[in-house]
């Protein structure tokens, strides 16, 4: 088993501590090492993109062991996450490819360029999005923000899958993560039948205490055929 | 924030995108500093096939380059010290401070402790 990274969290009351949700991104990467070895990019320097990274362990241990040659970009809308995600991947990598960027999840990407997208959602369903905080007492949010994922937990996570046909490379691929009250199999099978140019499936399934956690790997396949949305 | 990510962001207003104007983003009052980092030039070389050599062009003479070739140079394999002035624009570089402006929208965001901030005011948020 390698190594989890060291992580360097700049603020712990405001940015998410790593938990079996993480560790099992961490897992799926570590048996996937073969897969990526194998797997043909358009190029040898695959752009991979981390959607809410806070304390950036995810993206770090894809760049230190199963993608070296990435280059990564790591997202969050919440400024102490970004500042982490950098101070951990220095810990803990010798290549420094990874920059963070503050943005609403994919808003300042370009389009095409994904290869590998990884995103460990919100999922927690729950009444409502909590807002931003706007002023210092009310920071304690940027935590509530890294959880709630409105009445089925979908509410973030819909919103990257309406993006992700346009946001992805030629090939590119997405792995998302789900609780089972976020349904995954009917989500998973809907984005199927809105789109044949990809092929959709879970790659890894846990029962963490009593959450059922499962990864679904969304990979572009080609073909022209998608929502008018996307 | 290196300056290859710069090859790789835009605009977050979703208006501009696929704007011809509003990438590369125009980067101004920018502070540099050099992080040393392990040459590789395998990774620079496949990394010059996949980015947008004009706007990585347009970028490095806002921050005060001008040195590089209009066109991307074809045999970069065999010129090492073209590689490692790459190697040293692309990776080492990075913007600690500075401000990056959509020509589109006329938006400014701004790059604070190496971190770009491409959060929207919420009248211009998606």
């Amino acid at each position: 088993m390698l190594p989890t990274p060291d992580i360097k969290i700049t603020d712990p009351e405001k940015v998410y501590d790593p938990a079996e949700d993480s560790f099992l991104l961490l897992d799926l990467f570590e048996e996937l090492r073969d897969y990526f070895k194998r797997k043909e990019f358009g190029h040898k320097t695959p752009l991979v993109v981390e959607i809410g990274t806070g304390s950036g362990i995810v993206s770090t241990f894809i760049n230190e062991y199963v993608l070296p040659n990435g280059y990564f970009i790591a997202t969050d809308i919440n400024p102490y996450s970004c500042a982490s995600a950098l101070q951990t991947n220095k810990a803990n990598t010798t290549s420094f490819n990874l920059d963070a960027v503050r943005c609403d999840l994919l808003s300042a990407i370009q389009d095409h360029l994904i290869d590998v997208l990884v995103f460990n959602p919100p999922y927690v369903p729950t009444e409502s999005i909590p807002s931003m905080p706007t002023t210092k007492n009310e920071e304690y949010k940027w935590m509530d923000i890294a959880l709630n994922g409105g009445p089925t937990g979908m509410d973030i996570t819909n919103k990257v899958l309406d993006s992700l046909n346009r946001k992805l490379s030629v090939n590119g691929e997405a792995y998302i993560l789900f609780c089972a009250r976020n349904k995954p199999k009917q989500v998973a099978a809907n984005f199927q039948s809105n789109h044949d140019n990809f092929k959709v499936e879970q790659v890894i399934f846990r029962k963490a205490g009593w959450e059922e956690l499962s990864i679904y790997r969304f990979l572009k396949v080609g073909g022209t055929k998608s929502t008018p949305s996307a | 924030m290196k300056l290859l990510t710069t090859n790789f962001v835009q605009c977050a207003v979703k208006s501009c995108n696929g704007s011809e104007k509003s990438y590369p983003l125009k980067y101004e009052d920018c502070q540099l500093q050099l992080e040393e980092q392990e040459f590789k030039p395998a990774f620079i070389i496949a990394m010059l096939q996949r980015i947008n050599w004009q706007a990585l062009v347009k970028v490095a003479a806002d921050l005060g380059n001008n040195n590089l070739p209009a066109e991307k140079p074809a045999d970069v394999e065999n010129n090492e010290a073209l590689l490692k002035e790459l190697h040293t624009l692309l990776i080492e570089t990075q913007i600690t401070e500075g401000k990056m402006v959509c020509e589109n929208c006329g938006h400014i965001y701004y790059i604070k402790d190496s971190i770009p901030d491409f959060l929207l005011p919420p009248h211009l948020a998606n």
